[in-house]
């Protein structure tokens, strides 16, 4: 009989990873086994992230972060413990994020992601971005993308939030599909004529193309066919724009704290935003902007628990990728995946 | 607009109410743990979980709460205790109880402004929908399978309540598929669990295994059938001895359990010769010729789990003396009249089904399964990831969070995909509909008919199947309206259970009768109506009226049929034709798995009248369509089958 160590796979990792295995098969999971994130970013969303990634079993999962705990943290994510105010937020996320998987190599960095020198990037298969700004993320995912690392941005604004994906432009993934039986098929002693295989799939090869994030963020609305197609335009993209545009201005996302001053000042963004893109002043009103404050935990869930799963299947090579855009609104349960970019 | 100054986004009347108000969770494992933590960071102060079990290490890749150290540990206390490491300032309570426990009745649920189910069982959701209609406490219910999930809110004569709509109940295959003519391999693995309870465990007289002889398909003719069952009765090796008193006359030797199972018994099928007209025939096997022609054990190179290997016929063969062998000895060492439960985390009970159920399906020319698999399917096991558990406990929360606010008429049902719709909508918000008027859980004086023969029917099959099983009810009180109010069944210990082996006719119960059945504890009173037949399908005990007869799934189901909600492994959510948990129309509500004694049989076609769902946006109703075969899928050549909107609940 073999030996309990078989074929690579410990008995502890099958054990511990069964129900997901059932999922998405072991190829899967190997391939999750040897890959290594990193993951910008600590806030409510960041949390969400790694405590999905580690809870996935990659090889290795970098938290890095410049922030200090502060009292909001405490609250706003579960990794930092009460006592850790005034520690900086990787360090302090970094023992409950270990203990969620100790098959996981949890490490924690504090620097700020735009001091990190090009070939910081060039370790991880997947770089995920959150709480950044537009700039930041555009020059990362300029750099990643040439050395085919998959790049995933994401944020929560109150009960809005997004994700975004760039797998490169030939992102190879696999798709199980039911397979077909021959009529003398040998699952079953009747003879049928050629339908499904309920008992037997194959996995079918695929390719999806991804563009980069300064693309997707620069669609030009002035064209008919972008006209045409603005009907079917989630609005969350022109709102991504102003919440991206508040925090490169004022370096920092909208505070309760500062509630008056900061509605008025994303009024008045949202205006200069929509009056750039040349698109129509009524496409985003007014209701966004007192829903926008301060990550809310049930929405890190939900764009975490989606983003979590995209950097799942991507390293897996497996299943078809949101492309390339998901949506988030909060106030009304919809989720939505959207393509933005250059055809 | 005064917003509450660390919880952002959140009105302060809003705030203000989280920290005063108490909810209840139901639940502490996959979408429990995931719930707790949103809960306390979105500023709820006063949670109280109940959860009856205790943490396994297969848990772990998703239910955060937990690590490997507190494996065996109660799970709603540990979740707790966990929670209150990064909140230590929350009031929780924790249960390790059962939620069906007569403590928690009614009053206890007023306590609570919210309920939330995280289950993974139908008889448990069916109970809390029940006590939150009888408290009038909103419920939020919820449940995920893989990659799918769906959340929605019941309220009190204001949406339909969780039993409104017919869901499919658990399904056993015909008798005569499992005995005779299997052609899939979960009948065979049906079979080998039969297997196991007539050998080693509780011996079922619906769970045989020997051919049944009186198959109507085997009959050329009706009379045939009937010659041919009472020549069975007469026929002394095939029925008159149990199986488990054969095998112990034959000290559970293996090889001769082998011989009669997969060979004498295969000879016997052979002799009902038209059951084979149109059908491959059975090999029977022979335990020598095995041996001689056994090649070298080939174990599959490389990179597979142990458990994904599949056993050549010679290996299959060993493994089941092995296991038959190991199963013996403790049998024998727990003594007299014992038995053993089927557990499929029981390495050789586990072992025993695999090699039975695979050897079965050799025999009847079916592509053989991994350990890996026949373990899903006979263990009724639900993938699940930590991911899908998220989204959902997050949606739980933000729904929640509009009932707190006042804002019912904008709760909605959402579910989640795997694969954005036609609408690029990977989360489908739905309005919620209005109570069933007839429904027979929450309609003013709830009313059923139900068909059986009242000269078959025991009172203990009315109470445990019919009332307990199918209509839900956990305690129940039956009067007979016969103007005597004779008391035929007291959920009072004791009391009632001379009646239990008796027949409903014996009580003057006939067609027409009716049943006046309380659960006091669900506050729940519901009029039974009695309609006497002697014309139930074969395998079928009784019927309610206004539904299709419960049916095994044809052997290719259309994701259509198994569209549906179904709720709990022991409800088996497992589709019998795929031994992959999911696809994207199938809404299945539930994680976990579990082990049922008895037949694993899977959930099926259901009857279910399509819903049609309100696009929450554009206030679209869309009907569902019906999801065609894969094989038309399968046939376009750039297809992406996933095009279907709204998944009905059914």
């Amino acid at each position: 009989m073999p030996g309990k160590e078989t074929f690579g796979e410990s008995e502890e990792e099958a054990a511990q990873y069964d129900r997901q295995i059932r999922l998405w098969g072991l190829d899967a999971q190997k391939r999750l086994r040897g890959s290594r994130v990193l993951l910008a970013g600590l806030g409510g969303l960041g949390a969400e992230v790694a405590k999905n990634l580690i809870l996935a079993g990659v090889k290795g999962l970098t938290l890095l972060d410049h922030e200090k705990v502060s009292e909001e943290s405490c609250r706003a994510q579960f990794l930092v413990p009460v006592t850790a105010r005034g520690q900086n937020r990787a360090q302090a996320s970094l023992e409950r994020g270990q203990n969620l998987n100790p098959m996981v190599k949890v490490l924690a960095d504090q620097d700020r992601v735009e001091d990190k020198p090009d070939d910081f990037f060039l370790q991880f298969d997947a770089v995920c971005l959150t709480g950044c700004s537009r700039d930041l993320m555009v020059r990362v995912d300029q750099l990643c993308s040439k050395h085919n690392i998959k790049v995933f941005c994401g944020d929560v604004y109150g009960y809005y939030g997004y994700m975004f994906c760039n797998l490169g432009k030939e992102h190879n993934y696999v798709e199980e599909k039911p397979k077909l039986v021959k009529p003398t098929g040998n699952d079953g002693p009747e003879a049928k004529k050629a339908k499904v295989d309920p008992n037997e799939t194959t996995m079918v090869k695929k390719t999806a193309s991804f563009c980069p994030l300064k693309e997707a963020l620069e669609v030009d609305w002035t064209t008919e066919k972008a006209k045409a197609g603005m009907k079917k335009t989630p609005v969350d993209y022109f709102m991504l724009h102003v919440l991206l545009k508040f925090r490169t201005d004022k370096g920092r996302d909208p505070d309760p704290q500062s509630y008056p001053e900061d509605s008025r000042l994303l009024r008045q963004i949202r205006d200069d935003v929509l009056e750039a893109l040349e698109v129509s002043a009524d496409l985003l009103n007014d209701d966004f902007i007192s829903y926008c404050f301060s990550e809310m935990s049930p929405v890190c869930a939900v764009v975490g628990g989606v983003l979590g799963q995209e950097v799942v299947k991507a390293l897996s090579q497996r299943d078809p990728p949101h492309r390339n855009f998901f949506f988030f609104d909060g106030r009304k349960g919809n989720g939505v995946v959207d393509y933005f970019g250059p055809n | 607009v005064a917003l509450s100054k660390v919880f952002g986004s959140l009105r302060k009347e809003l705030h203000d109410t989280l920290s005063t108000c108490k909810v209840l969770v139901v639940g502490a494992g996959g979408i429990g743990c995931e719930l707790l933590k949103n809960l306390v960071l979105t500023g709820f102060k006063n949670i109280e979980v109940i959860d009856l079990d205790t943490i396994d290490v297969s848990n772990l890749n998703r239910q955060f709460l937990f690590q490997k150290k507190h494996v065996g540990k109660s799970k709603a206390q540990v979740a707790k205790e966990s929670v209150l490491q990064f909140c230590p300032t929350v009031n929780i309570t924790a249960y390790h109880d059962s939620i069906m426990n007569p403590d928690y009745n009614v009053e206890f649920f007023r306590n609570f402004m919210l309920v939330m189910n995280a289950l993974d069982n139908r008889a448990a959701r069916n109970h809390v929908n029940r006590m939150c209609l009888a408290a009038d406490i909103p419920l939020i219910e919820s449940g995920t399978a893989g990659y799918l999930g769906q959340v929605t809110v019941i309220k009190k004569g204001l949406t339909e309540c969780y039993e409104c709509q017919p869901k499919p109940t658990q399904k056993t295959f015909p008798g005569c598929t499992i005995r005779n003519t299997p052609s899939e391999p979960i009948h065979c693995i049906v079979w080998a669990k039969y297997l196991f309870n007539q050998l080693f465990g509780e011996e079922d007289a619906d769970q045989e295994v020997s051919p049944d002889t009186a198959d109507p398909e085997a009959a050329w003719n009706p009379e045939d059938t009937a010659a041919r069952a009472t020549a069975s009765e007469n026929d002394g090796d095939i029925k008159r001895v149990s199986t488990k008193d054969w095998a112990r006359s034959t000290g559970y030797d293996a090889v001769k359990l082998f011989h009669k199972l997969f060979k004498d018994d295969i000879m016997y099928l052979l002799t009902m010769d038209k059951l084979w007209k149109t059908r491959k025939a059975p090999t029977p096997l022979v335990w020598q010729q095995l041996e001689d022609s056994a090649s070298p054990q080939e174990l599959s190179a490389g990179s597979g789990l142990k458990d994904q290997q599949v056993l050549g016929v010679w290996g299959l063969c060993q493994l089941f003396q092995h296991s038959v062998e190991t199963l013996r000895s403790q049998l024998q060492e727990m003594g007299e009249g014992a038995e053993l439960v089927w557990d499929k985390d029981d390495p050789p009970a586990m072992d025993f089904v695999t090699a039975a159920a695979n050897l079965r399906m050799h025999i009847f020319s079916m592509n053989t399964k991994s350990r890996f698999d026949v373990k899903s399917m006979a263990g009724n096991i639900i993938p699940a990831i930590a991911t899908t558990n998220a989204v959902i406990a997050g949606l739980i929360v933000l729904e929640g969070l509009k009932i707190l606010s006042g804002e019912l008429e904008s709760c909605r049902t959402i579910f989640l995909n795997k694969c954005p719709n036609l609408r690029k909508k990977l989360l489908v918000p739905c309005i919620l509909d209005p109570p069933i008027a007839n429904c027979y859980v929450c309609a003013s004086k709830p009313e059923v008919m139900v068909k059986l023969n009242v000269h078959k029917t025991t009172v203990l099959s009315l109470q445990d199947r019919i009332l307990k099983e199918r209509f839900g009810m956990v305690a129940p009180d039956v009067q007979i309206e016969d103007g005597k109010g004779t008391i035929l069944i007291s959920s009072e210990e004791g009391e009632t259970e001379t009646n239990n082996s008796k027949f409903l006719a014996d009580f003057g119960i006939r067609n027409g009768s009716r049943l006046q059945v309380d659960d006091f504890l669900q506050d729940y009173t519901l009029l039974v109506n009695v309609l006497h037949t002697e014309e139930l399908e074969r395998d079928v005990e009784f019927e309610v009226v206004g539904e299709a007869p419960d049916k095994a799934p044809s052997p290719q189901t259309t994701p259509e049929e198994v569209n549906s909600v179904t709720n709990g492994n022991k409800d088996s959510a497992q589709p019998s034709t795929s031994s992959k948990a999911e696809d994207d129309d199938i809404m299945i509500v539930d994680s976990e798995e579990e082990n049922e004694g008895a037949s694993s049989s899977t959930a099926a076609a259901t009857s279910g009248t399509k819903r049609k769902h309100s696009d929450a946006e554009t206030g679209e109703t869309s009907t569902k369509r019906p999801r065609t075969d894969q094989s038309s899928a399968a046939a376009a050549p750039t297809d992406d089958d996933d095009d279907d909107d709204i998944i009905t609940l059914d």
